[in-house]
């Protein structure tokens, strides 16, 4: 479900809520997928900020717009409004802090008040945090309101992909649909000349001189 | 409280072993809710079917952000070199673990230089005109490999890459000249020398050949 002003696509779209608590990992999460970023500096989301995501599977292209909401009370209101068509969700919280799964009840009410029946993901994120508050076993909301539960972390990219693998197969009903490889266009052919070049050198010479952010972190093959 | 409901380190660890088990974890416990779309299996184009792999390695990418001034990840995947069956062009494509999207998807030209990054030396530096979203963007990009010898073998093969593409186009220019030649000369019938020229070309062809084989 687009918003107005948003284009609409010839491929299968569907409107997906994400909630939980303020600084649980919604939009980190999002824009992780968005452009591969981390974003460790916590800048609460205000209202709500609608982000289409595409995925390439075996049946082909599909797109959620990810609804990715304000978690802080003080930043809310309008909440059934974002609800509204709602096609599927994910409910988030934090491991590492109790209150924001003792909080998930009250979202997945919130939420299966104006979306009835759609397929929810309860995504316990942050495991990769050495201490845990909210163990694995302690989780066990989604067995009594039939969700789906996955821990996972934005900031090492544990099961990053599989809330929305899920989601895709609900909303198909496929269990067999999976992603797949995109089509890398060729790409065209660049004339450079020579004062873009001295540009490029100069920037890449600036850059070149900027530590990575996450230079101590080899966990990633 | 807390020391009364957590546990002892021990049984922590034993209670994390169990429930990293993935039988528990794929384990599907939500509702059973109707499909609202049918989808139909699709044909899969990677993009790739008419290029070689000349190099297949796991990496973790990153693009500049100029206004920041910082880097910021892109993606951690598989970064290939691929060269084109029939043009001979060769392209940078990276792909994200899991989602195989494109993180990266741009041509290797001469002009290409890989430099060091902070004298780090599993990681390196570049710039090119990135087409990964399907549109020209220019970005500066840094990949980083698990280890060194990795980082000095991607470097290697671009630099084999670029240094042989600036050959070749400088050969083909020689060759077209060559085969204008050719025509011209055969005219006049002086068929020894013509065949020298194309012949010259192909030579070099087979010795960049045993070079990429040789470093594979």
């Amino acid at each position: 479900m687009a918003l107005p002003n948003q284009q609409t696509v010839d491929y299968p779209s569907f409107k997906l809520v994400i909630v939980g608590d303020g600084g649980t990992g919604k939009t980190t999460f999002v824009k992780r997928h968005l452009t591969g970023e981390f974003e460790k500096k916590y800048e609460p989301t205000i209202g709500v900020e609608v982000h289409p995501l595409d995925f390439f599977t075996n049946c082909g292209k599909i797109r959620f717009y990810c609804w990715d909401t304000a978690g802080q009370e003080k930043f809310g209101g309008l909440r059934d409004g974002y609800y509204i068509h709602g096609q599927c969700a994910i409910i988030m919280f934090d491991v590492t802090a109790r209150l924001t799964y003792k909080n998930v009840p009250t979202w997945h009410r919130d939420l299966c008040r104006v979306c009835e029946n759609i397929p929810i993901v309860l995504c316990g994120n942050k495991v990769d945090v050495k201490n845990r508050q909210v163990k694995a076993k302690q989780v066990t909301f989604h067995r009594k309101k039939n969700l789906q539960y996955y821990e996972i972390s934005a900031k090492s990219n544990y099961n990053f992909e599989k809330p929305f693998l899920y989601l895709a197969r609900k909303l198909a009903g496929d269990p067999n649909l999976h992603f797949v490889e995109s089509p890398a266009l060729a790409p065209p052919e660049v004339q450079i000349d020579l004062a873009a070049q001295q540009q490029h050198e100069a920037e890449l010479a600036a850059a070149a001189s900027q530590p990575l952010p996450d230079d101590d972190d080899e966990a990633f093959d | 409280m807390a020391t009364t409901t957590e546990p002892t380190t021990l049984r922590r660890e034993e209670e994390e072993d169990e429930d990293s088990k993935p039988s528990a974890e794929d384990e599907d416990t939500g509702a059973q809710v109707a499909p609202i779309v049918k989808l139909q299996e699709v044909a899969v184009t990677t993009g790739e079917e008419n290029e070689d792999v000349l190099l297949d390695l796991k990496s973790k990418l990153y693009r500049f952000d100029k206004e920041g001034n910082q880097w910021k990840e892109r993606g951690v995947g598989t970064v290939k070199l691929l060269k084109h069956k029939e043009s001979g062009k060769v392209r940078l494509v990276m792909r994200q673990n899991k989602t195989l999207k494109i993180c990266a998807n741009h041509l290797v030209l001469s002009t290409m230089t890989v430099q060091e990054h902070q004298g780090n030396d599993k990681s390196c530096v570049w710039h090119a005109a990135d087409f990964a979203d399907g549109e020209l963007k220019e970005e500066t990009f840094c990949i980083r490999f698990a280890s060194v010898e990795n980082c000095k073998a991607f470097k290697d093969k671009i630099e084999e890459i670029t240094e042989s593409q600036g050959e070749d186009s400088g050969e083909n220019q020689e060759a077209t000249a060559a085969a204008n030649l050719i025509e011209k000369l055969s005219v006049v019938g002086d068929k020894p020398e013509a065949k020298e020229a194309p012949l010259s070309s192909e030579e070099k062809r087979d010795d960049n050949e045993k070079l990429e084989k040789s470093t594979n």
